[in-house]
Order: structure tokens, then sequence, then C-alpha cells
């Protein structure tokens, strides 16, 4: 027997689908009933429908709307931080990593590393009496902050995905730099261009696709973020840093409210999809 | 120019310590006994021990760390294999034929940017009635949604990259489709089913969230397993059994990601400007 070419094709395209179908389709059927019913863990398979009171209840939660915004302030610093310090480090460092690959190994080892134990590292390296460095703010400056009250918590959490996450940006950078057609650097040093115009003029221009897909997915990964932050701190002193993964996470496990946590997880679904369309618009008007 | 030059090198030696300084000091910390840790939290270990780690090498009652390290080898090793497979075949026809490109694709390129706990909570449901939750093809399963996209991108681009003459000279000779996809296409992929099975181990292998929900006990993953020691009932951390569990959390990814850090980082490049 031979099949048709239009056979074949829905024959080798058809296990992706079925893999799609079982495992992506099946729980979309699930939040559209259960994000429209009411339904606990001792009832677990009898929802009942009760319309949209669950996304009434999310909307009018100010925890959700104080998760959104801890989400998106997150997302945006970081996303910035780690673009700025991966831009610089990718173009700085770029002589020396062309005689030397192994430097790249060592620059994207906290990206091997999972951000859930990154966490935990970070609580072991700032508890203020096992960890090294308040014992070394303690040496030299006779003082130490505590890294994870609620006054500095937030930034601590920044810091801590930022150095994680800026190998992410260098790579990508480092990629885009040796991506230059030297020509255009060998043109314009004839011309006299000194370095720093050299790095405005011509080196950022080219770069600037990259900058921006570097920035996106950033912000993406930031603002559903969840692994370090759960395992550092939680939700945070008076839960304050409760981002939108953690959230929905509390509010479907800790408070067993899943009709809640699945319409937020909707609203999120909805937002995040308008997002990507959005960025891939601009990606593509942009090239 | 020489002073240029060393200072790049001092910037490259500050920043690399600055981001692997967690992964230092537990290393570091894992080092020391219990009496020295309370007595000396800095970097320099007085009297260097590896008890901490036959501690957590040793079977006992409280902990048996080959029990989450099997999970999460099982999980992960299902986690990359699994969307190779279904990926391989949907990237031929794709590159070849077109098939797929206009929906399928963008669709499943686009799962990686969304947020994970989306899917958790109605997982967490199907599992329970599937039987699923806690066990680690269950947890294998969800893992090979995660690494689904990027494999497919990767694939994708490997199919793509083979010389169509190659496949029509196949096809002169009389090949039928699955001698031509078996005998040609897929030897010629083989270096990118070892990247894209190396990352998507290490994606697994490193996931948290679906491990915290969808396990218990008897499928708990390493990352979770891990965070278990961090929890301060009774008596506060032992700090220095805690930091060489991460150790050995954290060891696997880390000799497969640096022995292949060329090709995981140009996976992660192409896997970012493609999307």
């Amino acid at each position: 027997m031979r099949l048709s070419s239009s056979q074949e094709n829905a024959v080798l395209a058809s296990p992706v689908v079925l893999f799609l179908l079982a495992l992506l389709g099946f729980p979309v059927v699930l939040s559209v009933v259960y994000g429209f019913s009411e339904a606990n863990f001792q009832a677990l398979m009898s929802p009942t429908f009760v319309g949209l009171e669950n996304f009434h209840l999310v909307l009018n939660d100010i925890g959700f709307w104080n998760a959104a915004w801890f989400s998106l302030r997150f997302a945006v610093i970081t996303a910035f931080l780690e673009c700025a310090l991966g831009l610089f480090l990718a173009v700085y460092l770029a002589p020396l990593i062309r005689n030397h690959g192994w430097m790249v190994a060592v620059l994207i080892i906290p990206m091997i590393v999972a951000p859930a134990m990154m966490g935990l590292m970070y609580r072991l390296v700032l508890h203020e009496f096992a960890g090294p460095i308040p014992f070394y703010f303690y040496q030299w400056f006779g003082w130490s902050p505590s890294f994870l009250s609620a006054k500095t918590v937030f930034q601590t959490i920044i810091v801590v995905e930022t150095l994680q996450w800026t190998p992410f940006a260098f790579l990508l950078f480092m990629a885009a730099y040796q991506a230059i057609p030297q020509e255009i650097r060998e043109a314009a040093s004839v011309d006299g261009t000194r370095p720093w115009r050299m790095f405005w003029k011509i080196e950022l221009p080219q770069m600037l696709p990259t900058l921006f897909v570097a920035g996106f997915i950033r912000f993406i990964d930031g603002f559903r973020v969840f692994d370090n932050i759960y395992t550092l701190v939680g939700a945070g002193p008076g839960g304050s840093t409760t981002s939108m993964s953690i959230y929905i996470y509390e509010t479907f496990l800790r408070r067993g409210e899943i009709g809640k946590a699945m319409a937020a997880a909707i609203l999120l679904f909805l937002v995040a999809f308008l997002v990507l369309a959005l960025g891939q618009y601009l990606m593509r008007r942009s090239q | 120019m020489k002073l240029h030059l060393a200072l790049r090198w001092i910037v490259f030696a500050f920043v690399a310590l600055i981001m692997n300084f967690p992964v230092i000091a537990t290393f570091i910390t894992a080092l020391k006994s219990p009496s020295e840790i309370s007595r000396n939290p800095s970097l320099v270990v007085d009297s260097p021990t590896l008890e901490n780690f036959v501690t957590v090498l040793t079977v006992s009652d409280r902990l048996n760390v080959y029990h989450y390290l099997w999970n999460s080898f099982s999980a992960a090793t299902i986690g990359a294999i699994l969307p190779m497979l279904v990926a391989f075949p949907m990237a031929w026809v794709m590159v070849r034929r077109g098939y797929g490109r206009a929906l399928l694709f963008p669709l499943i390129v686009n799962l990686r940017a969304l947020p994970l706990i989306i899917f958790a909570v109605p997982l967490y449901l199907m599992f329970s009635v599937a039987y699923l939750l806690d066990t680690r093809i269950g947890l294998g399963l969800v893992l090979a949604i995660v690494n689904l996209p990027l494999t497919l991108m990767l694939l994708v681009n490997a199919v793509a990259e083979i010389p169509i003459e190659l496949e029509e000279a196949a096809h002169m000779d009389g090949a039928r489709l699955p001698r031509l996809i078996g005998r040609v296409v897929l030897p010629l992929c083989r270096p990118a089913f070892i990247t894209t099975f190396v990352f998507g181990f290490i994606t697994a292998w490193n996931e948290f969230l679906f491990g915290l929900i969808l396990t218990t006990q008897r499928a708990v993953p390493m990352t979770v397993g891990a965070s278990f020691f961090f929890a301060t009932s009774g008596g506060g951390v032992q700090w220095g059994v805690a930091a060489a569990v991460m150790v050995v959390a954290a060891l696997p990814p880390l000799i497969l990601g640096l022995v292949m850090y060329r090709r995981i980082s140009g996976s992660m490049v192409s896997g970012a400007v493609k999307g």
C-alpha cells in the first residue's frame, strides 16, 4: 500500500498532535470547566457551575492586582538590568573571548544551575549566622543589611534573578557581536572612528534586533518567575514577594480555591497571549 | 593596551566570582563540619571534611538521596526523549513539505513563553483523575511538554541543514519515505539529537514547579527534595548537610552542561533568535 503525500504528512504530524491533544487539549477543557465552577479538594469531581463568579472574585481581589504589579515591576527591572549587563560583558570581554572560549563556560554556569537551587543556595549565603555575605559585611563594614527583610527583599531578589540570567543576555549579545561583518568595522576604523563612537553608531544599531529579542524573552521569564523566589523567601514577609505564579499557586494549593485559581490562570493566559502577539507583531515589523 | 587587557581580565574574574558566588559558597560550606559552620561562616575552611557528603550519600530513615536522584533521572529522561520522538517526524514534514508551518509550529513554539503555572492547575486535576499524581511517568510527561517547543525548534534547524540533494538522490534510488527518513535523515540528525537530549535533560532536571505541585512522596524530584532540607521544623537547618545535598543535586546538570557548553550555548542562541 502506498500513501499519498498528504496522507504521509498527516501520519508524520500525528504523534505531536496526539501528544498535544492529550496533554494540553484535555487540561484546556478542564480549565474552562473549573474556571466557571465552584470546586474544592473534598469534592474535586463535582464542580458546580457558577458562571463568572470566579472571575469576579479574582478581579476584586487586591492580592491579584498586587501580584500582577509585582511581576510587572520585577520583569521590567530584571530584563533591563540583565540586558545592560549582558551587553556590556559581551562587548567588553569580546577581545578575550575570541582567544579563550572556556570563559563562556565559566560565565554560563549560573544558568545551568536550577533556579530553585539558586534560591536555596542564596538562603544559605545570605543567612545571618551561617552565610558568608553577612559575615563579610560585618567584617569589612561593621554592619550588614538584613537581606530578606520586608524593606530589602525586593532588591535582593532582583539581584538574585539578574545575576543568574545575565549570562543568557550575554550569550545572545556575544553571538550578535561576532556576527557583525568585520568589513564594517574596518571601514569605520579607516575613517578614524573612535571605539566609543564605533559602539554607539555602528555596533549597537547592528545588535538592536538582538537587544529586542533578549529584552522580550527576559521580560517574559521575569514575569512568570516562581522557583527562585519561592525557595528563597516563599511569598516573602507579609506576602511582599507574591509574583503572579506564586499567587496562583497559593490560591490553588494553600487555600484550595480551585475555581478562583483557574480563573486567575485563564486571565494570565489571555494577557500572556496578547503580549506575545504584540511582541511578535513588533518584531516582524522591525525586521 | 596592556593595561586595557589586564582590566578586562579583572572584570571577567570579578563578574565570574559574583555570578557564581552562591555555587562556590555552597560547595565550601559543604566541606565544613557542623561545629565549624556555627563558628566560621567565611570562605576559608579550617579543617575540611567530607562528613556532610557521607551523611547525604548514606541511606537513612530520614534521607534517601538516591530516591530523589532516581526520580529526577527517570522523569528527566522521559522528559527529554519523548518530545524528540514526537517532534522529529513533525520537523521533517514541516521543513520539507511546509506542513504545519502556519498553525502548528507557532502554536508549539509559543508554548515556551507561557507561564508554566497556567498548565499546573489543570494538569493537577487531570492527573488526579488519571492516577498520574506522584508518579515518575506523570512528571516525565509534563516535563516533555516543557521541552517540546525547544526540541521542535532544534530539530527543525537540524533537518533544514541537511542538503536537499542527499534526500533527492535517495528518492531517485527509489527509497520510500520510511526508508528515506530512517536511513538518510535520521543519521544526519544525530548530533542534533545529542544536543537536544542534553538540553532537554538539563531543563527537565532543573524544573521545580511541577515537581512541587504534582509529586508528594514517591516521585519527588531532586530539586524539590533538596528544598525539604530547609524546612526549619525541629531545631533549624543543618547547613552542612543542606549544602552537600545542593552540591549533589546541582552536579549532574553542571557536568553535562560544562562538557557540552558550546552546544548548549549555541542552542540557547538559536532557540531564542529563531523564535
